[in-house]
């Protein structure tokens, strides 16, 4: 059974992949890439250089690891699922760090510490967006979750979690108006002195965490696994499938404003708006 | 191996393109087209568009850029041909790099700018624990912070003449803490444009890629409505006030509307201090090409 679902998590993961490079217009160009020169930088942090794709990818897969594939049904069936997702979030910055810090050059160190100044606030509002969902199952397993979803999913119940959660997934994912790390104003960023596989490889492992991602949002607010007639991971992969497309297309129409004014908006709108959140669904779960 | 070729091939041509005198608006419609990517930095690039006739003093910058473009590489050269024949001859490029081979030599040495050896017993050549130029590599030196006097580490870069980010030609020496401008100076002013770079499609659609908006920037280059969520909202209001041209979301929302801004002479350096690099980007982006030109000339920018 476990090496099922362990096929299933890695089958997910590499079709989704698939199906993101697809949504994002980009297979070819990754393909393309894969084959082309890996240029060296000057004293670059080879080591990090070549970890921080590969953490990036592990991450992505750590993340799917928890997510029930039918009700009562997951690789790691954790009683603190949600925290184990939560570890991955706060890592993917880490890692964003470091993919930013090893080449030894200018715009990816901005980025780099662009990314690590506006990821912590985007921390803290998902956490009490994930405790919020966690409050009716009275239990942090994602298990426990899906099966307090039974008669009314989260994303009626708790109607401002999914949007709060899309933000973070916008910025996890490296897309349009939260991508602080690969910004166009400082040639891509983290990303600005990567070249050929390493290149390919990273926006692999970019489009895997969507996946990751996506797959979390559909157990948290959309009941991951439930649904009528269809087998539990045929409703899974449907509902993933949407929210990643969702995520694509409001990565590429909703406009990126500059980071000192992200940082007010996140600190000062945002935060607040989560605490309210929690304090609404703690009251309705009473 | 044949079909992995023939696969790569039909992913857009990954173009990164130097862009001299006049040259300007015929590069940004050609790169909006289908088929062709605009490449943001070299290393994502396989063909060097080099559009117009590059002045010598920019020969060197465009020998490195060259060079920063992972191999195979290809060079096209843009001079008088129609923009489908230039599109042609890109996408012939591009088959041939995807069918492997050498492909161009690096103009310059591939060696550091100045020797891995110091000076001293040691070697170590700085002064002291920052600052210095130890191995000929200028290390950041602690200075006050220009909003707040906090002691910060201060350095200076000079960007450009090839930089998507910035018009093309202009040379800028920025010293930044962190990514805040602490100073800057025009080393060399930007190619001169003719009008038809400060088009209102293209002046909206330059704005639009700093704001991650890639898709409705190639929508607004080809005479559509961008179709964009808080395209006006996501530019600070106050920012790169001009007298009588308004703010840079002023600016945005006159070119999404399809009118022409007329700046003053905007003084670049008073603009861009004290702002964030994206702040100081998104400022340049929102002047004409035309006004950014005037300003440079005049003696006081020099």
């Amino acid at each position: 059974m476990i090496v099922l679902l362990a096929l299933v998590v890695l089958g997910t993961l590499l079709v989704g992949t698939l199906f993101a490079a697809m949504l994002d217009r980009s297979h070819l160009s990754i393909v393309a890439f894969f084959a082309r020169q890996r240029v060296e930088t000057e004293a670059p942090d080879r080591l990090n250089r070549d970890l921080a794709p590969a953490w990036y990818l592990t991450l992505a897969g750590a993340g799917l690891s928890v997510v029930p594939f039918a009700p009562g049904l997951a690789l790691i069936d954790s009683p603190v699922g949600i925290v184990i997702w939560g570890s991955c979030e706060a890592l993917v910055i880490v890692t964003v760090f470091l993919h930013g810090w090893s080449p030894n050059a200018p715009f990816p160190l901005i980025g780099a510490y662009r990314y690590a100044a506006i990821g912590l606030p985007v921390m803290l509002p998902s956490m009490f967006v994930l405790i919020a969902a966690a409050l009716p199952a009275e239990s942090l397993s994602l298990i426990a979750i899906v099966e307090s979803q039974r008669e009314i999913w989260n994303v009626i119940r708790q109607p401002l979690g999914l949007p709060l959660f899309l933000i973070v997934a916008l910025a996890m994912t490296l897309r349009g108006p939260m991508d602080y790390a690969d910004a166009a104003d400082i040639a891509t960023g983290t990303s600005a002195e990567a070249s050929g596989a390493g290149r390919a490889l990273w926006q692999t492992a970019r489009l895997a965490m969507l996946v990751s991602v996506s797959a979390i949002a559909a157990t948290v607010f959309l009941g991951g696994p439930l649904g009528p007639l269809l087998p539990g991971p045929v409703w899974l992969w449907l509902k993933t499938a949407a929210l990643m497309a969702l995520i694509v297309l409001l990565g590429n129409r909703i406009a990126r404003t500059t980071p000192s004014r992200m940082m007010w908006i996140l600190w000062v709108v945002l935060l607040p708006l989560s605490f309210l959140h929690l304090l609404i669904s703690g009251l309705v779960a009473l | 191996m044949m079909s992995l070729s023939r696969l790569m091939s039909r992913a857009p041509a990954p173009v990164f393109p130097a862009i001299g005198p006049g040259r300007q608006a015929d590069v940004e419609r050609l790169l909006s087209r289908s088929g062709l990517r605009a490449a943001a930095t070299p290393r994502d690039a396989a063909i060097l568009l080099v559009a117009g006739d590059i002045p010598g003093t920019a020969a060197a910058p465009l020998a490195r850029v060259h060079d920063q473009i992972p191999r195979p590489r290809v060079t096209v050269s843009w001079g008088h041909d129609e923009p489908d024949a230039i599109a042609a001859r890109i996408a012939e490029a591009w088959r041939e790099v995807c069918a492997g081979g050498e492909g161009e030599g690096d103009r310059l040495p591939d060696e550091p700018p100045n020797k891995w050896k110091g000076v001293g017993p040691n070697g170590q050549g700085g002064k002291g624990m920052m600052g210095g130029v130890p191995y000929g590599r200028p290390m950041a030196m602690t200075g006050p912070d220009i909003r707040d006097g906090l002691q910060l580490d201060r350095y200076t870069a000079r960007f450009g003449p090839f930089a998507p980010m910035l018009p093309p030609g202009l040379v800028l020496e920025v010293t930044l803490q962190g990514d805040v401008i602490c100073d800057v100076t025009v080393e060399t002013q930007p190619f001169a444009q003719p009008a038809d770079a400060d088009a209102p499609d293209l002046c909206a659609a330059r704005m639009l890629r700093l704001l991650g908006l890639a898709g409705p920037a190639d929508r607004a280059t080809a005479g559509k409505k961008p179709r964009g969520v808080w395209m006006r909202g996501a530019v600070p209001g106050g920012l790169g006030s001009v007298d009588g041209a308004g703010d840079a979301r002023d600016r945005l929302s006159r070119w999404l509307s399809g009118t022409p801004v007329t700046a003053s002479v905007p003084d670049i350096p008073a603009l861009l201090k004290g702002a964030e690099w994206s702040e100081a980007m998104l400022i340049l982006a929102s002047l004409p090409p035309s006004a950014i030109l005037r300003a440079c000339q005049t003696p006081e920018a020099a």
